[in-house]
């Protein structure tokens, strides 16, 4: 089910229902935003089958890749990365690659069942007097680390909403690929397609996630070792790899 | 459900940040991440009706319900926090804790950080308490940390972060999250590859591998420093022959 408040019709694909997590990248260095329209679009993700096993969670049809292989690949495709099989030590594309100026500006995730805010965070955008004073590595923008509590891993149905701002150049089939493994296997794969957002515009759209019960036994393992449950986020316009970011999490409430 | 969005020609948004009834009932929430805690906060220009809470690295943290979610941080404060760490214990193995400064800080902060005051045959005038308590941080560092790169022609060097660094590995503190005043916190657990490569993939000095800048131009110095390190190596490694034998 889902709903749309604009003439732009999104479509959301989840490849894997055991999650436990949602996907919460979208961090990149901030740019001005122009803003002429604003596109609200909620999606939810239907659920499929929960019969297989995490250790199965293969994109059925898609061959298996490697980083080292992709890496050396001039364009990156949706299928490349839906072949990885675990997380990858290397961004597979650099910050420049983001030639459509793509600025997350805003991230919120609820608990749909009781519609509590767990989290939102805002960026402001940074002057452009500032934004070459940075000393570090742009790539740290990238990467962002999440400390749950175990309460976490036992919410149902999660919104994520997440407001991103576009630059001049108009985005054609705008997608989103997510990946979660744990202990090097793949817990679950997101494929959103956010399809076109016009030049210059401010764009908001909510992904409900249907979340299964884990077992006792893997909620234990994640809490057990915090940071190993990790995410690639990988972002697509005409399915060329524009953007790559990462984030990692523990369960333990940061104890 | 609804949603509304409300922009100005701009495109900065205007609506103001939407807090859920359900969260008027939730427990009193603390934003919990590595940031600057304020009492009285500056309101946002494009959100006039919501104050703003925390901030990490251009971020701000609008709403974290500590029930579910107690620290978020991002690569470049892992960073940053890495080489403070570094500097500031020198791998001593001293926990500095919160950054607040607590009274007699000014102490732990002083002698936590030896390698941030150079050597100088001048005597700095220091309150006598201040005085013992960084000679006994001091004798600690160095007990803790062997490889102390000492003052070369009154230049003190720094010891840059290595993978062995205790802090790169997953600690046993407990405690609250990051946001707790402890930015310590944040680094449980090791940091990602994709920082540490980053890092040393675009750093143009040679620190990472300890080494010094001047290496290049003062070789000699070099040398010296590290026949230094070598001979205090050796008789560390005697000293603890020694106390096994008794």
């Amino acid at each position: 089910m889902s709903y749309s408040y604009t003439s732009r019709e999104a479509v959301c694909n989840s490849q894997d229902a055991s999650s436990a997590s949602v996907s919460l990248n979208g961090h990149s260095s901030c740019s001005a935003s122009g803003g002429i329209e604003s596109n609200i679009t909620i999606i939810t993700c239907p659920s499929q089958s929960d019969a297989e096993s995490p250790a199965a969670m293969k994109v059925k049809g898609v061959p298996v890749t490697r980083e080292e292989e992709l890496i050396k690949n001039s364009v990156i495709t949706p299928e490349d990365v839906l072949g990885l099989q675990n997380i990858t030590t290397n961004y597979l594309c650099g910050p420049e690659n983001n030639v459509h100026n793509i600025d997350f500006t805003r991230f919120k995730i609820r608990d749909m069942e009781t519609g509590t805010v767990l989290f939102e965070i805002t960026k402001p955008p940074v002057p452009e007097s500032a934004r070459n004073k940075r000393d570090l590595d742009p790539s740290t923008g990238r990467f962002v680390r999440y400390q749950f509590t175990p309460a976490f891993l036992r919410l149902r149905q999660i919104g994520a909403t997440v407001e991103f701002t576009v630059g001049d150049m108009p985005i054609n089939n705008f997608r989103m690929i997510e990946r979660h493994y744990f202990h090097g296997q793949l817990l679950k794969s997101f494929d959103f397609e956010f399809g076109f957002c016009i030049p210059s515009s401010k764009n908001t759209c909510e992904h409900i996630y249907e979340l299964p019960p884990l077992s006792d036994d893997i909620m234990q393992q994640m809490i057990l070792h915090p940071y190993e449950t990790q995410s690639d986020s990988f972002y697509f316009v005409d399915n060329q790899l524009v953007m790559h970011n990462k984030a990692d999490y523990s369960y333990n409430g940061g104890a | 459900m609804s949603l509304k969005m409300e922009m100005d020609v701009s495109g900065v948004s205007r609506a103001p940040i939407s807090v859920l009834p359900a969260a008027a009932a939730q427990p009193a929430v603390e934003a919990k991440a590595t940031l600057k805690p304020e009492v009285e906060r500056p309101r946002c220009s494009s959100t006039p009706c919501s104050p703003i809470k925390s901030t990490v690295s251009g971020y701000q943290i609008l709403h974290m319900n500590s029930n579910y979610l107690v620290g978020f941080t991002t690569g470049e404060e892992l960073l940053k926090l890495a080489h403070k760490w570094s500097g500031g214990t020198g791998g001593s193995g001293v926990d500095v804790g919160s950054e607040k400064p607590t009274a007699g800080a000014g102490a732990s902060v002083a002698s936590a950080c030896p390698e941030a005051f150079p050597a100088s045959p001048l005597r700095r005038p220091l309150d006598v308490g201040l005085h013992r308590a960084s000679r006994i941080y001091k004798a600690k560092s160095r007990y803790y940390q062997p490889y102390d790169i000492p003052a070369i022609n009154g230049r003190r060097r720094r010891r840059m972060p290595s993978s062995g660094d205790s802090y790169l590995r997953p600690t046993g503190l407990a405690g609250a999250g990051v946001g707790s005043g402890e930015p310590s916190k944040a680094l449980h657990g090791p940091l990602p590859l994709c920082l540490l490569r980053g890092k040393r993939a675009h750093s143009k000095s040679l620190d990472y591998l300890n080494l010094d800048k001047m290496n290049l131009r003062e070789p000699a110095a070099d040398t010296e420093v590290l026949q230094y390190q070598l001979q205090h190596l050796t008789l560390r490694g005697e000293r603890v022959f020694t106390r096994n034998k008794t």
